[in-house]
């Protein structure tokens, strides 16, 4: 039997109380729970893993529908075994939500473009002048358009040390990175190195990174390109 | 959550409305840099302790001898009793002075009240109760202000006094040294629990002396020892603290979980999804400062980030003076533990270790 709640308005532990109260009713093989913010999709994830049910969750607009299934095979509601493997495996997706972000399957492949400093290369030369380094930096750039021009879909770029000034909102880079981030890669900086050069109150918290998550990236790659 | 008895709704109940009760109510570290970044940078010959550094409290230079510490907290309703409400946010504020590592001497009441909503009886009990506990603390409730509001809350504006070259910052930990940390970890998550009905007595009692315990005794007990740092665990969680203080004093921190003492049934309920909003805050603002173990229980990491209310002191000290330091506590029936040290590393990036 499948029973919905709406439960938007509701803070908490308001949800996460109702919910427990019809994962109580055995009757019950699926709830589906409508809530109005990202705490308690969290948190009802966190109850439905805690009662080892299966948990999917949706973004609607202005809302969130979560639904949680139990996962024994003689469910009343007769699932096919495929719509279960399904269910399974978004609820690993949203408990990465749950973990707070920055976890990654660590099945993921593909290319990462990782940018260690504001530069193409380094500058040359053992006294490096002003204009050597404008001409590094205007390379990167390049780098960066002809990127966005060429059709290539890296999986992420992920930007540490100084490589982390490319977020600067004011800075020549974000044009082209929000637009690399539009086509659907991840653009991700390292949180300590924002904080070292004091950009981490400028650049949106979801694209803020640590190096636990750096370095799943890095080792779950196919390939890594650092320019 | 075996237990189970849904909460009857009481108009009456101070809880009702507020979405976030005690530190669980503050802005995010992330939010408030923000919010704080378009303000003038003050400097003064006098003022030792700023905005700079997240410091509990200012610290202004009055002569060689004397400083004054200001500091003030308030917070919405987290339990339902006005008294016990009114001690556990004076407890809060005073907490500040006892971080700088000084003595409240007077307070000042901030209050805001639905004169329309509740009778006056519950008004006074939560006054009661927060001049109870400045009383406790040896200071003296000198006046305040009040105004009608939606929404109660209550706190202090504390001042009080030290001799400069005995104040403690955040800045000042060295490496190698350890980690020391007051009072049980969970408060949010316990309060959360506590407001869906579901704590024990034995579990509320337990909590509720915690919150209610002035941090006097355990800065008397360290100053037996040479403190290098010492801030108290309040909004920003554990994890948060540390970092700050890590940062302030340009080191990295390594914390083991093994160590930590939670209130009983912390764990539970965090991985049944009692999280205060807040801890998410937390988790975004310092995230990118820790690396942990991967296979990290998410309950415990939860539980680093719970916000915590009149939380215990977190005090920075040599590697040979930690075991004195905790016996000197212990002999004033304080528990406390060493949860880590300071490292040389990355400024403010924590580690955290299973034992």
């Amino acid at each position: 039997m499948k029973k919905s709640l709406d439960l938007r308005g509701l803070t908490c532990p308001e949800p996460v109380l109702r919910t427990k109260k019809l994962i109580d009713d055995q009757s019950l093989s699926c709830i589906e729970v409508l809530v109005d913010s990202e705490v308690n999709v969290q948190n009802l994830t966190r109850l439905g893993n805690s009662q080892k049910l299966s948990v999917i969750c949706e973004a609607a607009d202005e809302h969130f529908r979560v639904v949680l299934q139990r996962s024994t095979a003689n469910s009343k509601e007769q699932e096919s075994a495929e719509q279960h493997h399904h269910a399974t495996a978004k609820a690993k997706a949203s408990s990465t939500i749950a973990a707070g972000g920055n976890t990654i399957s660590s099945t993921a492949t593909g290319t990462i473009i990782l940018i260690s400093r504001n530069t193409f290369g380094e500058a040359h030369g053992s006294e490096k002048s002003k204009e050597d380094h404008d001409f590094s930096a205007n390379l990167l750039n390049l780098f960066l358009q002809t990127l966005l021009q060429s059709g290539h879909e890296p999986r992420a770029i992920l930007m540490v040390n100084s490589g982390v000034k490319l977020m600067d909102p004011d800075g020549p880079y974000i044009k082209v990175l929000n637009e690399l981030k539009e086509k659907g890669m991840e653009v991700l900086a390292c949180g300590l190195c924002l904080d070292y050069y004091g950009l981490k109150s400028k650049v949106p918290v979801e694209q803020v990174t640590n190096m636990f998550a750096i370095c799943e990236y890095l080792f779950s790659a196919d390939r890594i390109i650092s320019p | 959550m075996t237990t189970n008895p849904e909460k009857p709704i009481d108009n009456n109940q101070l809880t009702n409305n507020v979405k976030a009760g005690g530190c669980s109510a503050k802005i995010s570290a992330f939010e408030l840099k923000q919010i704080l970044a378009g303000l003038p940078k003050i400097k003064h010959a006098n003022l030792l302790s700023g905005i700079d550094n997240f410091e509990d409290a200012a610290v202004y230079k009055l002569n060689d001898e004397m400083a004054i510490i200001e500091s003030v907290d308030f917070f919405p309703p987290l339990v339902d009793d006005p008294y016990l409400y009114g001690q556990i946010a004076a407890n809060n504020a005073l907490s500040d002075v006892y971080a700088m590592g000084g003595k409240p001497l007077i307070a000042q009441a901030i209050f805001a009240f639905p004169t329309c909503d509740y009778p006056l009886s519950i008004a006074a009990e939560i006054l009661r109760g927060g001049a109870d506990q400045v009383a406790k603390a040896g200071a003296l409730l000198t006046g305040g202000h009040s105004i009608q509001s939606s929404e109660t809350i209550y706190g202090l504006a504390v001042t009080g006094l030290i001799n400069p070259k005995d104040i403690l910052t955040n800045s000042g930990a060295r490496p190698n040294d350890r980690i020391v940390m007051t009072k049980a970890l969970g408060t949010g998550v316990s309060l959360l629990a506590l407001k869906a009905g579901l704590l024990s007595k034995a579990e509320q009692s337990l909590l509720f002396a915690a919150l209610t315990t002035l941090n006097d005794r355990a800065l008397e007990a360290a100053r037996r020892v040479d403190i290098h740092a010492c801030t108290d665990v309040t909004g920003f969680g554990l994890v948060g603290h540390i970092h700050e203080m890590a940062k302030a004093s340009k080191l990295a921190a390594r914390m083991v979980i093994s160590a930590l003492r939670f209130f009983p049934s912390a764990q539970e309920f965090a991985k049944q999804g009692l999280v205060p909003a807040s801890a998410y805050g937390n988790r975004k603002s310092f995230e990118a400062s820790v690396s942990y173990i991967k296979d990290l229980p998410l309950e415990i990491s939860d539980l680093l980030y719970d916000p915590q209310t009149a939380g215990g002191l977190l005090l920075a000290v040599a590697e040979n003076d930690s075991a004195n330091l905790i016996s000197a506590m212990s002999e004033a029936g304080i528990e406390a533990t060493v949860i880590g040290e300071f490292t040389e590393g990355i400024p403010g990036h924590i580690d955290v270790l299973i034992s």
